[in-house]
């Protein structure tokens, strides 16, 4: 009696997951493993759901602790396919936790038993897992210094290296199975690669196959991924109109699909594109979107940005009042948020306006010593508060006379 | 005194132009991950249901 409960509870906690209500499916499954069950294969299906339950829902430590008791479980019993599988999602949770070197093991045992077991479907994925663990390596890697696409160091070269690498063998499996919607992830996520690597061309080859396998299955989140995906590559090949066309069918398909924080994206994208094609009107239209949709979902260095940009705008327009504006507005939300990078930039743009203005900023050579104190802090590392905007945006440098030269 | 020679001018405005310094969206898109997937059902239709799923739809096939 108490076996069909617990079967009846976790049978349910199935349901509700595929139905998509995963926090309801997690109670549904926390109950069955509190009333327990002597079949073990049961539990390890238990475990194994409840990890990616909660993988689903960002609780990563849970998810390491039911997936970790899935492996446990599967190495206990002997069970060769459900050890290979719990060590795949355990690899996709430490990735996520920034567990690299351990995720590499997990994913990489995913890999040898598939291939023990002769496993092509469960080869093709742990290639994918390991590409994608070391993409996420480099990523993090590359993102702890403030370095363009194409410009890195050596270890950040070598781990998305090996992810072009895994992606690529991913891809030849996958394509002799057929699964055309393996491909387009691994195709998205090669081209993304690439881009970071600094191959623009082979990025833009990558995306427009994802591109086209996002059309053929009708996923418009995927096709939206891949025109600002591709938008980005066209943005660092220096073809800005034809990054700013995807841009727009980017921000088309995010009004679609009623996506604010992407449109504010689209928005932001096509803000700096038209910037970089010297359309200064048009760029301020965008970033004024994007400025509207931030203080809409409360996004205050989103906000922050959009200030920041529309100040350069109008200035580049000579329209000074506007620039003052904006300018003052982005130093005073770089002060709310803590963000250091920015209070520096806002306070060095107003002197500079109001020097351009004729106006007295001689007496305001504390505010400049200030300013160099704080850019002096910044050389280490990335400021505060940068890394938690929905937009996850970056401060780089990006010099449009460089761009025809990174190809 | 302002100096606003008309060549610092343009040097300051330079500074300034967004086209030197764009807040530059480095925001990729990545594809979602795949989770590897266990169930209770399959489990239990092959080794409990496999029988019982066969008992009830011949029974419902007799009647």
């Amino acid at each position: 009696r108490m076996e069909a409960s617990c079967l009846e509870l976790a049978l349910e906690g199935e349901r509700l997951c595929k139905a998509g209500d995963c926090r309801a499916g997690v109670s549904f499954f926390e109950a069955a493993v509190q009333v327990g069950t002597e079949d073990l294969r049961t539990l390890s299906a238990i475990y194994s759901q409840l990890g990616n339950a909660y993988f689903y829902l960002h609780e990563y430590a849970k998810a390491l602790e039911y997936h970790h008791h899935d492996l446990t479980l599967a190495r206990t019993i002997g069970d060769l396919l459900g050890e290979a599988k719990a060590s795949g999602n355990l690899g996709n949770t430490l990735k996520v936790l920034g567990n690299f070197e351990e995720a590499i093991v997990c994913c990489q045992r995913h890999l040898d038993i598939s291939r023990e077991l002769n496993d092509k479907v469960g080869e093709a994925r742990a290639l994918y897992n390991l590409g994608n663990v070391y993409h996420s390596k480099g990523k993090n890697v590359a993102n702890a210094g403030t370095h363009d696409p194409g410009e890195l160091p050596d270890d950040v070269k070598n781990a998305l290296q090996k992810a072009a690498k895994y992606y690529e063998e991913n891809l030849s499996i996958v394509t002799e199975l057929g699964d055309r919607a393996a491909q387009g992830r691994a195709f998205g996520n090669l081209g993304n690669t690439h881009y970071l690597l600094g191959n623009f061309r082979s990025a833009v080859l990558a995306h427009e196959q994802r591109l086209l396998i996002a059309k053929e299955f009708g996923d418009r989140s995927a096709e939206r991924r891949a025109y600002s995906n591709l938008g980005n590559a066209y943005i660092f090949l220096g073809e800005f109109e034809t990054a700013a066309e995807y841009y727009r069918r980017t921000l088309q398909l995010a009004r679609q699909l009623k996506d604010r924080a992407v449109e504010a994206q689209a928005c932001y994208s096509l803000g700096n594109t038209y910037t970089l094609l010297q359309d200064y009107e048009k760029a301020i239209d965008y970033h004024l979107k994007h400025l509207v949709i931030a203080q809409e979902l409360h996004d205050k260095i989103g906000e922050g940005r959009a200030c920041w940009s529309l100040g350069n705008a109008y200035t580049a327009l000579g329209n000074h009042d506007q620039a003052i504006h904006f300018a003052e507005r982005h130093l005073e939300i770089s002060r709310e948020v803590g963000d250091r990078s920015g209070e520096l930039t806002a306070r060095l743009n107003l002197s500079d306006l109001q020097m351009v203005l004729g106006l007295s900023y001689s007496t305001n050579n504390s505010m400049m010593a200030e300013s160099h104190a704080v850019e002096n802090t910044l050389n280490g590392g990335r400021p505060r508060g940068r890394r938690y905007s929905m937009e996850n945006m970056e401060l780089m440098k990006l010099t449009p006379e460089k761009v025809p030269n990174w190809n | 005194s302002q100096p606003l020679a008309g060549g610092q001018a343009a040097e300051l405005q330079s500074k300034v132009v967004p086209s030197k310094q764009i807040l530059h969206s480095n925001n990729m898109e990545m594809e979602p991950e795949t989770m590897e997937t266990k169930s209770v059902t399959d489990y239990f239709s092959k080794l409990h249901m496999g029988s019982l799923v066969y008992s009830c739809t011949s029974k419902r096939k007799n009647k």
